[in-house]
């Protein structure tokens, strides 16, 4: 079966091939013409109309086919080649599209994967929650720590950069709605950078700062990394991920789960992360405060910039309340960054949150894939000590 | 308490009781051991503790309606100014100085909001430090009192009901007035209506040209930035755009004003609370903005 993810993917780049075949946007299902519209719409902005011709040139239609392997033009190596040099490497080791791969594309797929994440083992996490008290009297703020058990995944070893997400942009990213989450369609065409140009709201005419390639994109909002991570083959942690991979757990037996507080111990250390007083007061590259490795080798997990997780923010009088709706649209935000003033606030287990549209000057992100979503039988074998699951297709698309 | 003992007559503590003290903000005079002033109720340690120097300390007010985040301000630019490596440094003058940043610190770290400062002046967290900058090589003495919003605007209608406001407003250097961005965003007009309110008041304190408010350095500050962060980009343009009284009464009766923005949480939200309301709560702190109005006052005024 194909994941929501490949069908994501499908669906993206096999849209303007659909068209030309079907004759028009009258024809199209509601979804395609939204990409279309879309298009249409982002290019007016710009004050250039594209006629039909132009629109129906888009980039090459990259399709899976019935039997699982790629149509690219008929060139569907250099497309292999073309998504290894845009670290969407995740994509092509999916078992759908494992098998287009020559050996050493998958060698090189594989060590992409080595090299850009890190494993971490299935097991349980304690996770910080606020509980129900929602009594301006008692201790307003009050948490508990909730066991929760995650399985074996891989963790981008730094937050995503300037350059990578890029790539995304020029490759139409904001334009092909069908990886962006439907709600949100109306906002995509408002996620524009400083002069206008779809992309992270601090860039400029479509592109990030010089020199800073290798700094964590900020200025997104959790649907613009939600989208990217769709693009990349991958997906957003959720809470208990991100705080598995920094606080590192041990289970003893006949004690309790022992997490560290930070990744690099117990104690606070300003001088392996970038925050408050310990940096120059913005973002650095995600190499930087190299000593702030967690012990699987993640890097920048506390300072830099925060990080969305694919979960809500949940309040504590919402907790109380299963029931009803949720009140305000507040996702995770986990590791703090480097206006981040309290030490309280820059550990693992602190856990913040933003409106799901906010694009902040401090907020980016890393991505995860699950070890079940990857054909590594060495590695799942081993690792992956919890019986793997398929992903709901919330997770999934989370 | 009586032991059955002589005491020795000690006639230098009685000469110090028969003198006045006067109160460092209103100046009435007041007994030796009294621990706020009898007339406009601020404490007295700190006329105590400028009676050992020569020269009068700066005094610095923090402005504006409940609620629009005075304490939350002043408490973390005491912290930033007095634990962080910056060029200009605060130093407290007593233990009472630290309780403001104290307990402004723990309800951030708390992610909570610090409670309502309350309207009798004696239950008022005062402040009197040291400011140190490499420009200076004596450190200035600083008092700077986080008045409650409400006696503020009580004192504003009702000129003298807070006798230690009128006395510090009359005294005070420079003052931060706070303005809520989110409010003015959001298109209330309490915000400017409450500007203007405030700079008319101090416009007609004091009758000598020279020592009016006229010249006396006003930083405008546009608090909770960091929830409408068109405040940061251009603060003057904010001012005139959203502000449109506050910024005219400015530019024509104060010659020394800047516009500023300041945020303390990076994200709030808000919850309901048992027995009814809503209550905001800061998500994390990330000062913004904090130091900037502080130093200019500083810079205008320490030459």
């Amino acid at each position: 079966m194909q994941t929501p993810n490949m069908l994501a993917w499908i669906c993206a780049t096999a849209a303007p091939l659909a068209m030309v075949h079907s004759g028009g946007l009258k024809k199209l299902p509601g979804w395609l013409s939204g990409v279309f519209s879309a298009t249409w719409l982002r290019r007016l902005r710009h004050k250039k109309p594209p006629s039909l011709d132009e629109l129906f040139s888009e980039p090459p239609a990259d399709v899976v086919g019935p039997s699982g392997r790629i149509d690219h033009g008929g060139d569907a190596q250099s497309l292999v080649e073309e998504m290894l040099t845009h670290s969407r490497y995740a994509l092509l080791l999916r078992p759908q599209l494992i098998g287009n791969l020559t050996n050493d594309q998958l060698v090189r797929a594989r060590t992409a994967l080595s090299e850009g994440m890190c494993l971490v083992p299935g097991g349980d996490v304690l996770v910080r929650r606020t509980t129900g008290s929602g009594d301006a009297d008692a201790e307003p703020h009050g948490h508990e720590d909730v066991s929760v058990r995650v399985d074996g995944y891989f963790l981008d070893r730094y937050p995503v950069t300037n350059a990578q997400y890029y790539q995304f942009v020029r490759h139409g990213g904001y334009e092909q709605m069908a990886i962006w989450d439907p709600e949100v369609w109306p906002a995509v065409l408002d996620f524009v950078d400083q002069t206008g140009h779809a992309g992270p709201r601090f860039w400029r005419r479509g592109r990030y700062q010089r020199g800073e390639d290798r700094h964590p994109v900020v200025g997104v909002s959790w649907y613009e990394a939600s989208a990217y991570a769709r693009w990349a083959g991958k997906r957003l942690p959720t809470d208990a991920e991100w705080v598995k991979s920094g606080s590192w757990p041990v289970a003893l037996p006949g004690h309790p789960l022992l997490q560290r507080r930070y990744p690099w111990g117990e104690a606070v250390d300003r001088s392996r992360a970038n925050l408050w007083g310990s940096g120059p007061g913005r973002t650095v590259a995600v190499e930087e405060f190299p000593s702030g490795v967690s012990v699987g080798g993640v890097q920048q997990l506390i300072g830099n910039v925060w990080e969305w997780t694919a979960d809500r923010l949940v309040l504590d009088d919402e907790a109380n309340d299963h029931s009803a709706p949720p009140r305000q649209k507040l996702k995770s935000l986990r590791g703090g960054a480097f206006d981040t003033y309290l030490d309280n606030q820059a550990t693992c287990h602190f856990q913040s949150g933003d409106d799901m549209l906010a694009r902040k000057h401090n907020i980016g992100f890393r991505l995860a894939i699950s070890l079940c979503d990857l054909p590594l039988p060495d590695a799942s074998d081993d690792l992956s000590s919890e019986e793997t699951r398929e992903p709901s297709l919330e997770e999934t698309h989370a | 308490m009586n032991r059955g003992v002589a005491v020795e007559l000690d006639s230098f503590r009685l000469a110090n009781y028969a003198t006045q003290v006067p109160c460092l903000i209103c100046d009435q005079g007041n007994t030796l051991d009294a621990e706020v002033c009898r007339n406009c109720y601020a404490p007295m340690v700190l006329a105590h503790q400028a009676q050992s120097r020569h020269a009068p300390p700066l005094m610095f007010a923090a402005l504006g309606p409940s609620g629009v985040g005075k304490t939350v301000y002043l408490g973390m630019l005491l912290d930033m100014l007095s634990r962080q490596p910056k060029e200009l440094q605060l130093s407290a003058r007593g233990g009472f100085s630290v309780t403001l940043q104290q307990t402004t610190l723990a309800a951030l770290s708390r992610c909570e909001f610090p409670s309502k400062t309350p309207s009798e002046p004696d239950r008022w967290n005062w402040v009197h430090c040291q400011l140190r900058s490499p420009r200076q090589k004596q450190p200035v003495e600083l008092v700077m009192p986080d008045i409650a919003g409400e006696a503020l605007f009580e004192e504003i209608d009702h000129p003298r009901s807070y006798q230690v406001i009128h006395s510090l407003l009359g005294r005070c250097h420079g003052v931060m007035i706070l303005i809520d961005g989110t409010k003015l965003q959001s298109g209330s007009l309490d915000e400017d209506y409450f500007g203007m309110k405030l700079l008319s008041h101090l416009s007609e304190l004091g009758d000598d040209p020279k020592t009016s408010w006229g010249t006396r350095p006003v930083a405008l500050i546009f608090s909770k930035a960091d929830q409408c962060e068109m405040c940061f980009e251009d603060p003057t343009a904010y001012a005139q755009r959203h502000a449109p009284g506050l910024w005219r009464v400015c530019q024509q009766r104060f010659r020394k004003h800047k516009f500023f923005a300041a945020g303390v949480a990076g994200a709030c939200a808000t919850r309901n609370v048992r027995g009814g309301g809503r209550q905001s709560l800061p998500l994390r702190i990330e000062p913004r903005g904090i130091v900037e109005p502080f130093e200019w006052l500083a810079q205008t005024l320490v030459r």
